[in-house]
């Protein structure tokens, strides 16, 4: 599950360029989905239009979907290259009993295969030549999902976000992102 | 025919009571001067009154994407929420100064810090706080973490730290980072490491 962040009335940061965040993470997305698609990763994304669903709909829409892994799309100016969140919830302890998860800390259960997800895609974004500095922060909706979820934040250049330039880096950046995902998702089982 | 001296009485009698009368006309306008600036000058909180004091406060830079420790001196009340405001306002002086090492909103600013006995600090803020905020998970998380970590640093006894923006709960700070939750201060200690 993609879910391009920001939408509608929420235009998310300003990019270089006057550029919003909520056009290119939905551009981000549309990019990401076909590249994991050629992957044969089936996906979907949380929102197709300039809609802005809130955040908890958002992790219910995750949820309820039953989806393998969940991965946010954020940018900003400030900074540079790539950040990989993990949720800062802290990890569910290791009973073995089945334990009651609140919606505050759905996440803790999946915490371990979160940080998993944000190394694996790490290592493919420094393939791909991106400074990748990978981080926990209390970020909704991350702390509500089920499933191994990270977002990520790209500060781009100026020239990333011109057409012809653009085209390499947003292709290089969602290219790198699949293969981090793909893994993950092979390894998960999930391929009938 | 009138005499003189009486022309000459009523004459200065006509030019004292001119003379009288513009100079209550001065007096008047000086006062109504004087009530209009205090009117401007009305405090909309009261005075922090106390001593001067040295604290520390963690300050976030753009810039370089770092967190800093700096000395500020600010007179403190004695009273705890009123002092922890004034600590956090020294803090906010700082975002609020142009050129600015993290620039917030026009007019952001804390109206109240309420301590509690469990430990649990909330801080409350001007709407403005929040809806002036730049947009942007690192700049979010610079603010949260700075004014947190200056709290707990200069109030014995914080052990979490919550948000309330015009005394209601608010989502997300500026569409990223989390404002419902109470804050456990290590994990703001963790978190605030990132940026040494």
């Amino acid at each position: 599950m993609i879910d391009p962040a920001h939408g509608g009335e929420d235009r998310g940061s300003v990019l270089p360029g006057k550029a919003q965040e909520k056009e290119l993470t939905l551009s981000l997305a549309r990019e990401l989905r076909k590249q994991l698609e050629e992957r044969g990763v089936p996906t979907r994304l949380l929102r197709e239009s300039d809609v802005n669903p809130s955040l908890e709909h958002r992790a219910e829409m995750a949820n309820q979907n039953a989806a393998v892994i969940y991965v946010a799309i954020h940018a900003e100016a400030l900074g540079r290259g790539i950040r990989i969140y993990s949720s800062s919830v802290p990890s569910a302890p290791p009973t073995g009993l089945e334990r009651f998860l609140s919606w505050d800390d759905a996440q803790a259960s999946s915490l371990s295969r979160s940080r998993r997800l944000a190394n694996t895609v790490g290592v493919e974004m420094r393939k791909a030549d991106f400074q990748v500095s990978i981080r926990a922060a209390p970020l909704p909706p991350l702390h509500h999902l089920l499933m191994p979820a990270i977002s990520v934040e790209w500060s781009p250049e100026a020239d990333d976000l011109k057409p012809q330039q653009g085209s390499g880096a947003i292709a290089r950046l969602t290219a790198a992102l699949a293969s981090g995902i793909a893994v993950i998702y092979e390894a998960s089982g999930a391929r009938p | 025919m009138i005499p003189r001296h009486f022309q000459i009485t009523i004459s200065v009698l006509l030019l004292a009571i001119l003379v009288t009368g513009m100079y209550m006309v001065r007096l008047k306008r000086k006062e109504e001067a004087k009530n209009a600036q205090s009117a401007m000058a009305a405090p909309i909180a009261p005075p922090a009154i106390g001593k001067q004091e040295r604290i520390r406060i963690l300050v976030a830079y753009d810039e370089d994407l770092a967190l800093r420790w700096r000395d500020a001196q600010v007179l403190l009340p004695s009273e705890g929420g009123q002092r922890a405001r004034e600590i956090l306002r020294a803090l906010l002086a700082q975002y609020l100064q142009t050129p600015s090492p993290h620039p917030l909103g026009k007019d952001s600013d804390i109206k109240e810090v309420y301590l509690m006995a469990d430990g649990s600090a909330v801080i409350d803020t001007t709407p403005q706080f929040a809806s002036g905020h730049p947009s942007g998970i690192l700049r979010e998380e610079l603010t949260l973490i700075s004014l947190a970590e200056t709290l707990a640093a200069n109030v014995a006894g914080v052990t979490r730290v919550k948000f309330l923006v015009d005394g209601q709960e608010r989502e997300t700070l500026a569409g990223h980072i989390d404002l419902m939750s109470f804050y456990p201060t290590t994990t703001i200690h963790d978190l605030a490491r990132e940026f040494e």
